[in-house]
C-alpha cells in the first residue's frame, strides 16, 4: 500500500539502498569457492519449491511438444545402434590381436535444463539432476549433438554446469583425423555479437580445412575422447611463425538445449575443473 | 476496499507472477527474448512501498535470479537493487497509474536490469551491443506487453491507494 505522496526520502531509505549496494558489490567480490556453494545452499533450501514447480513444467512441455521430434531421434539411434553389436565384437577382436586394454566407458545421466531469464544464462545452466544421480563435479556435460560444458556445482536436488560460451571454460580438442591437437576455448573477440569457440595453440605447420570437425581429444582426464566440439569455420588469427588460432562454430546452442546427458566415468578420483 | 484486503491482494498477484514465471514461462516460451515475470512482480511491489524497502526486495530477487545463473554471481543483486530503488523514486517522479507509464516503467525497468547484469559480467562489447540493442529491448518489449497484460486482467489487484 503506497504512503501519501510528498514526503521527502527518509535517510534510512538511502541506509538501506547504500547497504543493498555493498553487498551485492561484495557478492560480486567473492570468489567462486565462496560464492558457488552460497548459491547451492540457498538452491536447495528457499528456492526449492519453486525449481521443484519448473522441473514439472519442462516435463509438460517436454512430453507434449518435444515427443515427436525425441521419438524421431529415438527411431534414428536405434537404427543406428543395430549396427553396434557386430563393430563392438569387430573392435575386441582387433584390440585383442593388438594387445591394446579393454575401451573404458561411461555411463550418462540424463538432465532437464531449466532455463533462466537472465542475459547471462547462456553461460551456466541449471539442470534438474543432482547428487543424487551420480553427478559429481568435472563431469561432463553434453548434448546428442556434442559438448555443451563441465558441471560446476552439486546439490542435494539441483547441477550447475559451466557452458563452452563462459570465459573460463577450457577443453583439449583434436581434428577429428587426430592429425592435430589444440585448445578450445570462447572468442575473446569483442566485436562479436555472439560468443563462439576458438581452436587455440596449433601449430603453424598444421592446417586445418575449414568444415573440419574438432572433437575432445581425450587429454586431462575431463572429457572422453571424441565428443564433437564445433566445426571450423576459418582462420581467426595468426602468430606469425609459431600458431594459428581457428574459428569455431559450436555444436551446441547452451541457449536452446532443452535435455542433456551428464556424462559419469566409470570410476576414478574427483576431478578438479 | 479495505487496505488490509488490498495488500492481500497485491501479494496475491505477486505470487501468482512467481508461479507464471517459474511454471507457465517454461511451457510456453522460455527463450532471450520472453517476459521476465519475477521482475514484473518485482517492479509492480516497488512501485507502491518506500526506496529503501524496494532496494531490498531488489537484492532478494536478484539473489534469487543469481542463484540459479551464477555466471557472475552479484550482479544480478546489483542490477535489481538499483532497479527496484529508482522503480521506486520513480513513483515520486510521475504517478505510475496510467496504463502506458506503467508498461514504460517495466520495460525501462527490464533494460536497466539487463545492461547492468551484462556490464558487472563483464560481457565482451560485441555482446554487449547485441544485448543492449537487440535482446535487451525484446526481452523488455515482452515483459511490458505481458504486464499490461496482467494489469488489464487484475487491474484491482494492482491498483495504486493512496492512504490519507
Amino acid at each position: 500500500m503506497i504512503r501519501s505522496p510528498g514526503r521527502v526520502t527518509s535517510r534510512s531509505d538511502t541506509l538501506l539502498f547504500s547497504a543493498c549496494l555493498l553487498l551485492a558489490v561484495g557478492a560480486i567480490a567473492l570468489p567462486n569457492r565462496w560464492s558457488l556453494p552460497l548459491a547451492t545452499g540457498v538452491r536447495e533450501t528457499a528456492l526449492l519449491p519453486l525449481l521443484w514447480l519448473q522441473e514439472r513444467a519442462e516435463e509438460g512441455r517436454t512430453s507434449r511438444a518435444r515427443f515427436q521430434a525425441i521419438q524421431a531421434q529415438r527411431d534414428s539411434a536405434v537404427v543406428a545402434a543395430a549396427a553396434l553389436p557386430a563393430l563392438e565384437i569387430e573392435n575386441q577382436r582387433l584390440r585383442a590381436l593388438l594387445g591394446l586394454r579393454d575401451r573404458s566407458g561411461f555411463t550418462t545421466v540424463p538432465a532437464e535444463v531449466l532455463h533462466q531469464a537472465a542475459p547471462t544464462e547462456g553461460r551456466t545452466l541449471l539442470l534438474g539432476v543432482g547428487r543424487g544421480t551420480g553427478a559429481r563435479i568435472g563431469d561432463p556435460v553434453m548434448a546428442p549433438e556434442g559438448l555443451v560444458g563441465v558441471v560446476l556445482s552439486v546439490g542435494k536436488q539441483s547441477t550447475i554446469a559451466m557452458t563452452w560460451a563462459h570465459p573460463d571454460f577450457r577443453v583439449s580438442a583434436v581434428s577429428e583425423d587426430g592429425s592435430v591437437l589444440g585448445i578450445v576455448a570462447p572468442s575473446q573477440n569483442t566485436e562479436a555479437s555472439e560468443a563462439f569457440l576458438e581452436f587455440r595453440g596449433v601449430a603453424y605447420r598444421d592446417t586445418v580445412a575449414t568444415g573440419t570437425l574438432v572433437v575432445t581429444s581425450g587429454l586431462g582426464g575431463v572429457f572422453p575422447k571424441g565428443i564433437p566440439v564445433g566445426r571450423v569455420a576459418g582462420i581467426r588469427a595468426e602468430q606469425l611463425g609459431w600458431e594459428r588460432v581457428y574459428r569455431l562454430m559450436p555444436m551446441v546452442n547452451p541457449g536452446h538445449v532443452g535435455h542433456v546427458l551428464i556424462v559419469r566415468a566409470p570410476s576414478g578420483p574427483e576431478p578438479v575443473p | 476496499m479495505s487496505p488490509r484486503r488490498g495488500d492481500g491482494r497485491l501479494y496475491l498477484g505477486f505470487v501468482l507472477l512467481i508461479a507464471l514465471h517459474f511454471y507457465v514461462r517454461p511451457r510456453l516460451w522460455d527463450g532471450r527474448a520472453a517476459p521476465d515475470f519475477l521482475l514484473l512482480a518485482l517492479m509492480l511491489v516497488v512501485i507502491r512501498t518506500r526506496p529503501g524497502v524496494a532496494a531490498v526486495a531488489g537484492l532478494v530477487v536478484g539473489l534469487v535470479n543469481d542463484v540459479l545463473t551464477p555466471a557472475s554471481f552479484g550482479a544480478g543483486m546489483l542490477a535489481h537493487t538499483i532497479v527496484a530503488y529508482l522503480a521506486a523514486w520513480g513513483r515520486a517522479v510521475f504517478f505510475p497509474d496510467n496504463l502506458l507509464v506503467n508498461a514504460g516503467l517495466f520495460a525501462g525497468g527490464v533494460w536497466l536490469r539487463n545492461a547492468i547484469v551484462l556490464l558487472a559480467s563483464g560481457t565482451p562489447g560485441g555482446q554487449l551491443a547485441a544485448g543492449l540493442l537487440v535482446w535487451a529491448p525484446l526481452q523488455a518489449l515482452s515483459t511490458a506487453v505481458a504486464g499490461l497484460g496482467l494489469l488489464l486482467l487484475f487491474r484491482d489487484w494492482f491498483a495504486i491507494r493512496i492512504e490519507a
